[in-house]
């Protein structure tokens, strides 16, 4: 190493920010050795980790590639589904095939058949949903597994049935819920003044909405493999969005005392996988029983069935504004249509301000299974209503659908508003303010909609981080990854914080005893473990800086970890990474870290936009480009932040051209529980798709994924009025209901 | 199957509550399939495979020994029958409606759950396992890690053996084709956008290499 | 899947030996090719049978032979993908080629065949279902007749409502082919259009008149030179789905104005089988333009009989025609 420049020694400089000091280092650049001044944490000074000025980390907040990449592009990522154990019986469920029934279960034929070592009873009686599992049969091969499941005779009693809203609110209809098939209806706000405020509006337009179930869809169905219990402990393989927590659910099952849940990679969750739930509790019934260790993964079509739900909604919305567009007041009802469940909804007007609004809601049931989590609950059913009735009413005061929105909202979405516009091409667009009307046989619209979430984090993580003598890093933490990208951005928060690259840092996750962490529900699991990954490094960074400083006689505040090492400022000496850990003891480094409400924040805003292409002719909607700009604080990984944008827009595109569950009303059976059917959007449907972050948020973490899935749906529907003047108010945006929408506007 | 007789609920339209009754979820079972191990010539010159049968499939360029019946997927011999099971390529619709369980079959894709294993007797299987050479990862893998062009990655298998058989046979693929070629393959996490950078960038790659 | 014992022929007399005679017990053997409907059928239990016979060791039935007169004679097993992407069938069976292409997906269609795609069983959902014992499976109701009908048939139907789901078939059709089926008494020839049958005219339970044992063995399509083609097929989903509905065209045109000398017109997608409407085809005749476009999409739809949920094929048929007629004229 070369003489250094003496004002490396001084080191704190007088204009830094609090919790923040200015040193020198040596650096190399392009071949030649010199001092750049860097800031760094003044570890002393606020005795807290910092994320520190974007525009210094090195991988945080940059375009990363994923840890487990190639782990999953080789099929060597190992899923729930793949494992396999000795001696593991394949088991699955048998569901009831009608929504309402009495029933019997006989499986002494499914015992007898060959390879069959168990068929039982799960649920006989009172049946109370389409699809609900009332046996399961373990078996030696998969085969044998089938001929076990068609051997169980079941009787059934069919009873009266409600599978539709309709159903469920006739006169003579069978009870669903005994507390009856409507729930009080919740009411807010003052139907009075809301009366007297529509009296006041330039126009007012009222219509009802609606929305059908939709499926989470996970391509990893629910389930799980449990090992045979030893003594005191098990270990179970589950497919879930609550690692650590999850454990604690088979405990009882398995009558055992400690249960490692593990979880390396799972195929999507979607808000689905929060519990262990039947399949969990059975499985574990039959490992104990059996002493063999048990995969019950549920069946495509159970997945459709007894694994959740969006809710569908129907609402009806009065809504008025003035000249301007600034919105008056508004009156909605809105069922909810959560099966047995009651639904979620996050009412109306949503994200908009209405100078007075009434609402009352209530859950309509049905004899479906319950709705459950569906990433960002209530808010895509809520976004529908809003977001249309808004357009209609842009259209009738003739106000710019831009602008309208504009005036009910606040400044973050204003912002959004004008940077998406731009990017659509809203600014060129020829017909803003009323459809195009012509005799073209293929029409161009522009739709608008608006998010928000909140993505805040909660101190439920802890994490541990090593650094090991031989110059390994390992981080710790029993969270889980529902494809965000976990693994990389642990990785790199605790790489950038002691100066090493992504390879020099291996991050653990997926195991109850790596350490307590939240589920991953309501987008908080980067507001929660980043930061406590942040706080497990910089204190592993602090001891380690300490044990160095004894070693080099120094002072730990003089201790710098860079991309070339660890650099002491009092002594001038640079070691390398490898050989500064060398000086550790045999035990090495150990620390751990916990949430600090500082590095995270809360509240996100979104604008979408989409752009599509109606064939008068045929019914046929293209949709041709789609923009979300998101804020979400500091992002994490680039590249992740956008997969993640990309995902919920397209989420919300199959759900606006495609996706709804079908159950015959009359006969009470699925009618598309499987994937033909049930149709997802998939490569020919999707368009140009550009997704913005919205840098000039200068928060901490906030987790990005519900707030992308909440609007796209609603843009590409107002999008297909603002083309061709047919207003659909119910999804799927299906080309039946686009032709027979045309050829009403022909007849006028 | 649906027989009205057997199945004991009445599903017509007038009929369906007033029944009650004994469903069949399946119905007696037949004579016993795994008792007889059957495979060969008989005398009329006709092979006849049923029950339990041994196979020898080629995955991966390797031959590999495996019991099966005629019954059986490729896709369950995959994943379930062949030791150690090769359980990247995924089963997720069972129907043939998804892609993720994409093989290439003598380096046309297929799904693997539509094929009986005992059919791919003397054909080239390739699953996800065996598409890198080694080490080195097939372009459209390495372009799918690169682009991030993968979420949960369920599916990823899938796509990757479905683009990587359209790019082996048209290195020249434009992306309209590279959507067709994906086109029977659903992603839920919704990575479609970045599919598309890294089969384009896969393309290139192999235009590059061409050269 | 129920076990079966699989039979693996290897000259077509073997393979009509194994074959049931007797039609009630028909689907007790299956014939086996590709399997990429067949393999469902099973795993949903529809079909139950015995034993599956295979007919891939079977030489001959894979090739696609262009005739000195320039006819194609294709092979059962012949795949999809083989045909869409076969030179002569691309440059003077357009149509036929588009029609391949259009098949499910790049998995289905290198394992799909000619033969398979042309016997598929309906996609209706009430037929796909185990538990509705629909007239299709031998059932006393065609529930789609006053159910969720938004798929089934506008023409052609009763008392079942199923639309025949090939894609080949209309372009098949519409180019005058003609089948050869192989019984153990020999060989019999007949107009593809004449293999196809309506529920009300024949067994309600099959498509076909395929006897139980007799093979599908080859298609004929007669040349026809001097004509283009063209398949539009509309999807509600346009990466993997069967039609809503489809148009195969085949025209013979010359001059300018162009005039159209003569055509067919076939529906896929509408009715039980390949509709055929020789007046819409007629009403083509004439110098082409949006005008006779039009009023062969009227006759095209002539008698149709949308249910509750399906009318809107009837404008979307006629959209299709409007489209491939603009297609074939920019050719």
């Amino acid at each position: 190493m070369s003489a250094l420049d003496p004002r490396a020694q001084d080191a704190a400089q007088p204009d830094t920010k609090p919790g923040k000091k200015k040193i020198l280092v040596p650096r190399v650049e392009n071949g030649h050795e010199t001092m750049v001044e860097i800031e760094v944490d003044d570890a002393e000074g606020s005795g807290r980790p910092q994320w520190g000025p974007r525009d210094a980390l090195r991988l945080v907040n940059h375009e990363l590639v994923r840890v487990d990449a190639v782990d999953k592009v080789t099929g060597c990522a190992r899923y729930t589904h793949d494992v396999r154990l000795p001696g593991m019986l394949y088991a699955r469920f048998l569901g009831c095939p009608i929504a309402h029934a009495e029933v019997t279960v006989d499986v002494a034929a499914a015992k007898k058949v060959p390879g069959v070592v168990e068929a039982r009873v799960v649920r006989d009686g009172e049946v109370k949903f389409l699809g609900q599992p009332v046996a399961v049969v373990a078996a030696k091969t998969r085969e044998a597994l089938e001929d076990g499941l068609r051997a169980i005779v079941l009787g059934i009693k069919p009873l009266p049935f409600a599978v539709t809203r309709e159903q469920s609110l006739a006169a003579n209809a069978p009870e669903v819920n005994r507390r009856g098939n409507a729930s009080k209806p919740n009411e807010e706000g003052d139907p009075a003044a809301v009366a007297k405020a529509f009296e006041g509006c330039a126009a007012v337009i009222e219509a009802t909405y609606e929305v059908p179930i939709q499926h989470h869809a996970c391509l990893e169905t629910h389930g799980a493999v449990v090992d045979v219990p030893t003594n005191d402990s098990a270990t179970v393989y589950h497919s879930t969005q609550a690692t650590y927590a999850s454990a604690n659910e088979f405990k009882g099952p398995l009558k055992v005392k400690e249960v490692e849940v593990v979880n390396e990679h799972m195929g999507g969750g979607f808000g689905s996988k929060f519990e262990a739930g039947v399949e969990g509790r059975v499985a574990s019934e039959l490992a104990r029983d059996l002493k063999a260790p048990i995969h019950l993964m549920l069946s495509r079509r159970d997945e459709f069935l007894c694994a959740g739900n969006r809710s569908g909604c129907v609402q009806t919305v009065k809504l008025g504004g003035d000249v301007q567009g600034k919105l008056v007041a508004m009156q909605s009802s809105i069922d909810r249509l959560g099966g047995l469940g009651g639904g979620s909804h996050a009412g109306l007007p949503y994200i908009y301000e209405v100078a007075t609004s009434v609402r009352t809601m209530r859950s309509v049931y049905t004899h479906l299974d319950a709705n459950r989590a569906m990433r960002a609950p209530g808010h895509p059913q809520a976004s529908f209503g809003m977001e249309s009735a808004l357009d209609e009413l842009a259209y009738a005061l003739g106000v710019d659908l831009v602008e309208i929105r504009k005036r009910n909202v606040g400044d973050v979405h204003r912002r959004q508003l004008d940077r998406v516009a731009r990017e659509i091409g809203w600014n060129e667009h020829p017909h803003k303010s009323k459809p195009d009307l012509s005799d073209a046989t293929t029409k161009v619209g522009i739709g608008f909609g608006l998010s928000v979430w909140g993505g805040g984090g909660h101190p439920e993580c802890r994490v541990t981080v090593e650094i090991s003598p031989d110059g390994g890093v390992r981080a710790s933490v029993g969270s889980q990854d529902l494809g965000t990208g976990v693994r990389t951005y642990v990785t790199a928060i605790v790489a950038e914080e002691l100066g090493l690259s992504m390879s020099g840092v291996t991050a653990r996750i997926g195991r109850t005893s790596y350490g307590p962490a939240n589920a991953s529900g309501g987008s908080m699991t980067s507001a929660s473990l980043a930061p406590a990954v942040k706080h497990a490094a910089f204190n592993a960074r602090k001891a380690f800086a300490e044990s160095l400083a004894k070693t080099l006689k120094s002072d730990a505040s003089e201790i710098v970890f860079d991309v070339q090492g660890v650099y002491d400022a009092r002594s001038k000496r640079r070691l390398a990474w490898k050989d500064a850990c060398a000086t550790l003891g045999p035990a090495g480094i150990s620390a751990t870290g916990e949430w600090q409400a500082h590095l995270a924040s809360n509240g996100i805003h979104g604008v979408q936009s989409a752009k599509v292409r109606v064939d008068t002719r045929t019914g046929k909607l293209e949709v041709l480009k789609m923009v979300c700009m998101q804020d979400c604080g500091l992002v994490l990984n680039r590249t992740g932040a956008r997969s993640q944008i990309f995902g919920g827009m397209v989420q919300a595109l199959s759900y606006a051209l495609f996706e709804q569950r079908v159950v015959e009303p009359d006969l009470g059976i699925a009618m598309n529980a499987n994937f033909e059917d049930y149709k997802l959007a998939a490569s020919l449907e999707i368009p140009e798709m550009v997704a913005i972050l919205d840098d000039e948020d200068t928060r901490g973490v906030i987790g990005v994924a519900e707030a992308t899935v909440v609007p796209g749906h609603s843009a590409i529907a107002n999008a297909v009025h603002n083309a061709c003047g047919v207003r659909l108010r119910s999804l799927p945006l299906n080309p039946d209901k686009l032709l027979l929408g045309l050829a009403g506007l022909k007849k006028g | 199957m649906g027989d009205p007789k057997r199945s004991g609920v009445d599903l017509s339209r007038r009929g369906f509550l007033k029944s009650a009754g004994g469903l069949a979820a399946g119905g007696a079972l037949g004579e016993s399939t795994l008792a007889v191990a059957n495979s060969g010539l008989l005398g009329d010159g006709v092979e006849r495979l049923s029950g339990e049968v041994e196979i020898e499939l080629t995955l991966n360029g390797a031959k590999r020994k495996v019991k099966v019946e005629p019954r059986t997927t490729l896709l369950s011999a995959l994943r379930e029958r062949v030791e150690p099971s090769l359980s990247g390529t995924k089963e997720v619709c069972d129907m043939g409606s998804c892609g993720a369980c994409t093989v290439h079959v003598d380096q046309k894709p297929a799904y693997a759950c539509l094929l009986l294993a005992v059919d791919c007797v003397g054909k080239s299987i390739t699953t996800i396992e065996g598409l890198a050479k080694g080490d080195e990862l097939h372009p459209v893998q390495k372009a799918f890690c690169e682009h991030d062009a993968l979420m949960c990655g369920f599916c990823t298998p899938g796509f990757v053996m479905a683009l990587s058989a359209c790019l082996d046979v048209e290195p020249e693929a434009t992306l309209d084709e590279l959507k067709e070629a994906c086109a029977g393959n659903v992603c839920r996490c919704g990575t479609y956008p970045h599919i598309f950078e890294a089969a384009v960038a896969a393309q290139r790659a192999k235009q590059g290499a061409k050269r | 899947m129920k076990a079966f014992e699989l039979a693996r022929p290897v000259t077509l007399d073997q393979a009509l030996q194994e074959l049931e005679k007797d039609s009630a017990k028909r689907d007790r053997t299956k014939l086996f090719a590709g399997g990429q409907d067949l393999v469902t059928e099973l795993k949903e239990h529809l079909v139950e049978p015995d034993k599956l016979v295979d007919l891939k060791r079977i030489p001959g039935l894979d090739r696609i032979e262009v005739q000195p007169d320039g006819s194609l004679v294709i092979g059962c097993l012949v795949t999809l993908a083989t045909l869409a992407e076969h030179a002569e069938t691309k440059n003077f069976f357009t149509a036929l080629a588009e029609a391949a292409r259009s098949v499910g997906s790049a998995q289905i269609r290198s394992q799909g065949t000619v033969g398979g795609n042309l016997n598929q069983r309906p996609r209706c959902w009430y037929y796909r279902h185990e538990l509705a014992p629909c007239l299709k499976k031998g059932g006393s109701e065609c529930y789609a007749y006053a159910g969720l009908n938004k798929y089934n048939a506008i023409l052609g139907g009763g008392p079942s409502y199923i639309v025949h789901p090939s894609d080949l078939a209309p372009a098949l059709v519409a180019f005058d082919a003609e089948v050869t089926l192989r019984g153990a008494k020999g060989e019999r020839k007949l107009a593809l259009e004449e293999f196809y049958t309506l529920p009300a005219e024949a067994d309600v339970t099959r498509e076909t008149v395929l006897a139980p044992d007799e093979i599908l063995t080859h298609v004929r399509v007669p040349a026809k030179p001097g004509w283009s083609s063209t398949y539009v097929k509309f999807k509600e989903r346009g990466s993997y789905d069967f039609a809503l509905a489809s148009v195969a065209v085949a025209v013979r045109a010359a001059g300018s104005p162009r005039t159209i000398q003569d055509a067919r017109l076939v529906l896929g997608g509408v009715a039980p089988k390949p509709w055929n409407v020789p007046k819409a085809a007629e009403a083509l005749l004439g110098i082409d333009g949006v005008k006779t476009w039009t009023a062969a999409g009227n006759r095209a739809v002539a008698g149709a009989e949308p249910l509750a949920h399906n009318a809107y094929k009837v404008p979307l048929v006629k959209g299709l025609i409007l489209q491939a007629m603009e297609a074939l004229a920019k050719r």
